[in-house]
């Protein structure tokens, strides 16, 4: 069987982030991801990232993975590519089934010392009539075609959602040579940063705030050949007598984002749900470590947020692992920590942060809580703060 | 505020929000026009400010606050915002005419000396402008900063140029 | 509900599991989604319910008027992610 110290599931920000502090620490660190490139959806990500100046803010999400990949090289982390994880099974072995160049894939077994879950997110759907026509599709989807696929999804879009994936995710559609016919929101206002609705708004794509789409229209091709949205009352629901007809040829769905489960489920991690963080997620420490010792979690698979919080909560993962294999000192890993912690405050703070941060502190509260850690350490997370 | 429902701010939504350069301060030449109005985590504009000019501090959450009077106007936060939200503003242009340049990052890019029709907040066109300058050195990293004249009155309203 | 919420729309595309047989499996006790995936097999298809879960969730939210908490999430059992039989006997899980 083959042994590694440290295995980390994903290769997106937060579990390149948790590979990266592990191996420099010295750790063997295996790093597994199905895709064919790491990176997550870094690379996807065409746009300059909001953030501190001091770390990697106005870089483009692309780079930013660039600059990931040559870190993790440096730490000598071992890589995986096209491999999947199909099972945690007791005693910390892993099932993979593991891609190799050229040759058929074979399932392994992994035995790691310790595991980092940072699985990630995947788009929530919207039913409506007609949502399973080709043409309909999720955001993330959309946003692959255009940026890591070059092609585009549609001439004419319209995007459901204005979240700030929803509102990022029609930029790049024009600016891949997409109209964006309208951006349809069921609240009354807009969810994402007003900065990227202004960006779509200059270009011309009209906004319907306290809209939502309640039919795909299907063509002679048996595709989306329109929409037709209606004004939504409170619940979301469509107020019959408001409809109106859009012409489009695919309609992208923005309705959020919800925290792969599957590994933390099978390795018998407690979960809480959270609706600020899109779902039920693994209860966790200020270490990251789930109610399972020597299984952490990192990034949107902790709770959806964004790649810089995914980032800095990648390192409290792999600092806390390569502590616990007496790689790191008590003592160091405390301090990296503490300034880990300060920067996730500050990127958790403002209008649209305070709630994640009340709810990563109670979800802090419930692992002191039910993981059944002593009074004296449940301070030690309140002090983090 | 209209911004939450449509996507835009109007001039004077704007003014409430932002400390706008005054009019002694337009007399004088090119000047940032800030129109950052939430409270988001970001600062790069901070550090892109040679001058100085541009005060964000802790925490990082603050709107920036620009000190007119240490803004040269060079441009140098405009390609460096992630929200695309910093102008330069210039009604000492001319006589007549005023420039606004903004980050333009749609192909094709355009080219000194090109026509193009002027839009505001709202992607509407409000008037004829010229293309006057194009930079996109690689320190801007794809986004070029384009700057276009154009009638003095539309200098609050324009705000970027009809793709295409 | 509006009419747009028609009861034969799909919901789980992997099983073709509609709206009014959800219902039907609320009707008949299913208080969650797990309750729901064991009646219907919505959830139970190749994508394992990643793309109906939630909408699984909201419907029993809608019916029975609880919390998307109180609604659940469905069970996971390896192999998480689809594989063939040839690799699962090709390989040894030790």
């Amino acid at each position: 069987m083959i042994q590694r110290d440290v295995l980390v599931v994903g290769a997106g920000p937060a579990g390149l982030a948790a590979s990266i502090e592990a191996g420099k620490a010295g750790a063997a660190v295996l790093l597994v991801d199905l895709n064919m490139q790491p990176g997550g959806q870094l690379f996807k990500q065409i746009h300059k990232f909001f953030g501190s100046s001091a770390h990697r803010s106005g870089t483009r999400g692309y780079d930013i993975g660039e600059q990931l990949l040559r870190e993790a090289l440096e730490a000598a982390v071992e890589i995986w590519m096209q491999s999947t994880v199909i099972g945690i099974f007791p005693g910390n072995k892993i099932g993979i089934e593991r891609g190799m160049d050229g040759k058929e894939k074979e399932l392994v077994t992994v035995l790691a010392r310790k595991i980092v879950i940072a699985t990630g997110a995947s788009e929530n759907a919207i039913r409506f009539k007609g949502w399973t026509i080709p043409g309909v599709m999720g955001a993330g989807a959309a946003q692959t075609m255009i940026n890591v696929n070059h092609v585009r999804p549609g001439k004419r879009v319209v995007m459901l959602g204005s979240g700030n994936v929803g509102l990022i995710v029609s930029y790049q559609l024009l600016q891949a040579g997409c109209d964006v016919a309208a951006l349809v929101e069921a609240a009354p206002g807009i969810g994402g940063y007003a900065v990227h609705a202004a960006k779509i708004r200059r270009a011309g794509v009209p906004i319907y705030t306290g809209y939502t789409i309640v039919e795909a229209k299907k063509g002679k091709d048996g595709c989306v050949c329109g929409c037709i949205i209606a004004k939504a009352d409170d619940k979301y629901d469509p107020i019959p007598g408001t409809e109106e007809a859009i012409e489009c040829d695919a309609i992208t769905l923005a309705a959020g984002l919800k925290p792969v489960m599957d590994l933390p489920k099978l390795a018998g991690c407690t979960l809480t749900y959270s609706s600020a963080f899109g779902g039920y997620i693994p209860i966790h420490n200020d270490r990251m470590e789930t109610s399972q010792k020597g299984i952490f979690t990192a990034g949107d698979a902790a709770g959806v947020e964004e790649a810089n919080t995914a980032l800095e909560e990648g390192k409290l993962a792999g600092i806390s692992a390569a502590e616990e294999l007496n790689l790191i000192s008590k003592k160091k890993a405390d301090i990296l920590r503490k300034e880990i912690w300060e920067r996730l405050v500050s990127l958790r703070s403002g209008p649209f942060g305070e709630r994640r941060l009340k709810e990563k502190e109670s979800v802090l509260k419930e692992y002191a809580k039910r993981a059944g850690i002593p009074a004296a350490e449940d301070q030690e997370v309140e002090k983090c703060h | 505020m209209s911004l939450i429902n449509t996507g835009y701010l109007e001039y004077e939504e704007l003014k409430a929000v932002q400390k706008l350069p005054g009019k002694e301060r337009y007399k004088k030449g090119p000047v940032a026009v800030m129109e950052c109005v939430q409270e988001i985590p970001c600062n790069p504009c901070e550090a892109a400010c040679k001058f100085g000019a541009i005060h964000i501090g802790e925490p990082i959450t603050n709107l920036p606050a620009l000190d007119g009077e240490a803004c040269t106007g060079c441009g140098a936060c405009v390609s460096k915002c992630p929200g695309l939200a910093i102008f330069i503003v210039n009604k000492a242009y001319s006589e007549t005419s005023a420039t606004v340049a903004f980050p333009y990052e749609y192909f094709p890019t355009p080219m000194a000396g090109e026509k193009k029709k002027a839009v505001n907040r709202k992607g509407e066109v409000v008037c004829e402008g010229m293309v006057v300058k194009v930079m996109n050195p690689r320190a801007f990293d794809h986004t070029p900063v384009v700057t276009v004249e154009i009638p003095k009155e539309f200098a609050d309203e324009v705000r970027s140029i009809q793709r295409g | 509900m509006s009419e747009y919420f028609s009861d034969d729309m799909i919901v789980c595309r992997c099983e073709e599991i509609t709206v009014a047989e959800i219902k039907q499996a609320i009707k008949e006790g299913a208080k969650d989604v797990v309750g729901v995936k064991r009646r219907v097999r919505a959830g139970m298809g190749l994508c394992q319910g990643r793309t109906c879960e939630k909408l699984v969730q909201q419907l029993i939210v809608r019916e029975l008027s609880v919390t998307p908490k109180e609604a659940g999430t469905s069970s996971a059992r390896p192999p998480v992610r689809p594989v063939t039989f040839g690799e699962l006997a090709g390989g040894a899980i030790d």
